[in-house]
């Protein structure tokens, strides 16, 4: 560290290293897709989907069209509530409190929603081998409607509160910038990376799903932005944008949606007697809320539990960035940098900064906070 | 939800995530949002264990956080309360057998108020803190007497 | 608009570069949904000298995007695949290869990728903490997701003797109720008084037959 300036930056993950992954190799495959919810809290269906998806590519089962729909509508939903939990954590971290709230209460609608269709706010336990538990059917559509009515006539005020904010275009525009040759190089995912101009969507790319059914484009900064370059303003700008592909990606599902069974084998018993014979590896992914979310099983025939079970989650892709982007900025715009890759929190415990002759401080996450804060407050004045 | 008289300071409240999933830890920020709004108490989250209250401790024991868990308990200034939030805290849940995990949460740091559920609804965390609450007052009690 | 191929273009073109060096080449098709559009895979068996210039074969296609480097314990070997996508930005048009390396475990030594792809550092120590592979020339050794203070040879994802010992793995349902404080007071359950239980009561179809 220079004065004010970052001139290198380490990063230490693993504090929250539980190793599901071994845990996952002695339990049959119907007790791993539950524990897959808890990967993540915010981005928990996601992995169950892509786990589902895996065995199902494995044992051959053959889901029925409706589930692939269900699917669908849920994980938008859960990617909605997630773009708008990170926008209010952004504010946070710039010091905009009431602008934290307001985000928060807007998800509690889309949370209402989700607790309406699957029973439970978070950790669903909707995903099943070969379908959904639970069905969407034509009498709860009005419900999901009201729901999507209520963000598109709040999307217009969240992109003024965001993006035509003076203050907010200061701090974020030209900060944390991540080139689009090095968000390649570095394997970056999901809105991190199409801020940076990559047009990577595993939904249009390799289509999971209904999303292949569906007609949608993928959010680039250009929608609002011309002269983006892979800053933090270009992430908001992704992100916020993403919420109003989601609301079209949902009107179309309920529209489009077959009808027929959602679980291809209702019988648990039998369906992991079915599964204890299957044997061969496979793939899958999906695009979380924060990229790309990819797991890969392999199960021999010989018993329940899967062979290998690898989880790569959407931070671990991201997670490099970081020691890019950090590079060469002030201290008070730590938080924001640290915050708009959109990990999940548990990451941003503790932050070592290394100074110029090599003597390290630690600086907690209050101190960077509030030096984020002063640094907003000076620019408003 | 009244405040009993003798009890006539806000209450603070300080979160450490000790290798959790993340959803009790949204689930407690959203508790103290304006749909639930327990700022009217005088509830908050500060950001150092030196002037909170209260401890809220998510997520079972990963080994690397364990010394951050205790050192922050012992920066707390008594009376303080402890509350473990979510399952994972206090059974181990879905994480029941792991090679990495140091145990649930009182096996640690000692815990006053468990908070059940994967995760708990923001109103089981509020009715954990009014518990927590009438704890504090005792323990207040005591000590002043 | 770049040129894109077909897996089996991009299969082919492999076999012409690397002849019998590649093997076990396998085209997939995975597909979901009503229109039942095509996820297209391409599974091929490297040997590790040449996953550099495998690597760089592809790079000469299109850059890919590296996923992850996963790992799994074969008996005496260690397979490690690499998931790469090729060609994402168009319209489904999207490729992914995956390089399955075959390493001995007498000798668990694997060329690094990261000189061709700097995002790979990251799951090469991964697999070096887990799994107990060497990669040589990685930039950066250190361990990565384990604690500093875990023992040394011991690999969570092995399953010989090299695996996690059954001692080191903690129960957390297993603890007791914690013995530095008063019991709370449980409050007696409330007796239940018996009652017999009514008679029946008659069938309405046969009370209306009366």
């Amino acid at each position: 560290m220079n004065g004010e300036v970052i001139e290198k930056v380490d990063f230490a993950p693993g504090r929250a290293h539980r190793g599901i992954e071994w845990m996952g190799m002695r339990r049959n495959p119907v007790q791993i897709l539950h524990l897959c919810d808890r990967i993540c809290g915010i981005c928990g269906v996601h992995h169950a989907l892509v786990f589902a998806q895996a065995v199902e590519q494995i044992a051959d089962i053959e889901v029925p069209d409706r589930a692939y729909y269900v699917r669908t509508i849920i994980a938008e939903f859960e990617r909605i509530q997630s773009h708008i939990l990170w926008a209010g954590v952004a504010a946070h971290e710039l010091g905009f409190d009431t602008l934290f709230y307001l985000a928060w209460q807007i998800r509690e609608e889309s949370v209402d929603v989700i607790e309406y269709i699957t029973g439970n706010r978070v950790n669903y336990g909707i995903m099943m081998l070969g379908g959904t538990r639970r069905d969407i059917t034509a009498d709860m559509f009005p419900r999901l409607e009201q729901a999507l009515q209520y963000y598109e006539g709040l999307l217009e005020k969240m992109v003024n509160l965001f993006l035509n904010d003076k203050t907010i275009a200061m701090r974020c525009k030209d900060t944390g910038i991540l080139t689009k040759r090095r968000a390649l190089e570095l394997a970056t995912v999901g809105p991190t990376s199409r801020a940076s101009g990559l047009a990577m969507d595993v939904r249009i790319d390799s289509p999971y799903a209904a999303y292949g059914d569906l007609d949608f484009d993928i959010v680039l900064p250009d929608v609002y932005n011309s002269e983006g370059n892979g800053d933090v303003y270009d992430r908001i700008i992704v992100r916020i944008f993403e919420i109003k592909q989601s609301i079209d990606i949902i009107r179309q599902c309920m529209k489009q949606m077959p009808e027929g069974p959602v679980l291809a084998e209702e019988k648990y018993a039998k369906l992991l007697m079915n599964l204890k014979k299957a044997s061969g590896e496979a793939f899958a992914r999906v695009e979380a809320p924060r990229g790309e979310d990819m797991h890969y099983v392999r199960m021999n025939g010989k018993q329940e539990a899967p062979e290998m079970w690898k989880v790569k989650a959407s931070t671990y892709s991201n997670q490099m960035a970081w020691v890019e982007i950090l590079q060469g900025e002030q201290i008070a715009d730590i938080p924001i940098i640290v915050a708009s890759i959109d990990p999940c929190m548990s990451c941003t415990d503790r932050v070592a900064v290394v100074g110029q002759d090599g003597n390290a401080g630690i600086m907690t996450k209050e101190h960077l906070h509030r030096l984020s804060v002063e640094k907003t407050r000076r620019l408003q004045s | 939800m009244k405040l009993s008289p003798s009890f006539n300071r806000s209450l603070w409240v300080f979160h450490v995530n000790s290798g959790s999933c993340n959803g009790c830890d949204i689930e407690i920020v959203a508790a103290l949002c304006p749909r639930y709004d327990p700022e009217r108490f005088g509830i908050k989250l500060v950001g150092s264990p030196r002037h909170a209250d209260v401890l809220l401790v998510t997520g079972p024991v990963t080994h690397q956080m364990r010394d951050r868990v205790k050192r922050v308990y012992e920066q707390m200034a008594a009376p303080k309360v402890v509350m473990c939030v979510g399952t994972c805290g206090q059974s181990g849940g879905v994480f029941y057998d792991s090679y990495n995990l140091d145990g649930p949460i009182d096996q640690v740091i000692p815990v006053d108020v468990y908070v059940p559920g994967c995760a708990p609804r923001p109103e089981a965390i509020i009715y954990g803190v009014v518990q927590a609450i009438a704890k504090l007052e005792r323990l207040e009690k005591e000590v002043s007497s | 608009m770049r040129a894109t191929m077909t897996p089996q273009e991009l299969a082919d073109r492999f076999i012409r570069k690397f002849g019998s060096r590649v093997s076990n080449i396998q085209v997939k098709e995975r597909r979901e949904g009503v229109k039942k559009l095509p996820q297209k895979t391409v599974w091929m068996t490297v040997s590790r000298e040449d996953l550099n210039d495998a690597v760089a074969e592809l790079i000469s296609i299109d850059y890919p995007h590296l996923g992850v480097i996963a790992a799994s314990d074969n008996g005496d070997m260690i397979d490690l695949l690499y998931h790469l996508q090729v060609f994402f930005g168009g319209k489904h048009e999207e490729i992914c290869v995956v390089f399955t390396v075959q390493v001995p475990k007498s000798d668990p030594h694997v060329p690094t990728i990261s000189g061709l792809i700097p995002g790979a550092v990251y799951s090469e120590r991964e697999k070096q903490d887990m799994i107990g592979v060497t990669v040589d020339g990685i930039p950066d050794s250190r361990r990565i997701f384990l604690p500093d203070d875990f023992p040394e040879e011991i690999y969570p994802w092995r399953k010989d003797e090299k695996g996690i010992p059954p001692s080191m793995v903690k129960e957390l349902w297993k603890v007791d109720r914690p013995t530095d404080r008063p019991v709370p007071p449980v409050a007696e359950p409330e007796p239940v008084e018996k009652k017999e239980p009514e008679p029946a009561k008659e069938a309405p179809s046969g009370g209306a037959a009366e």
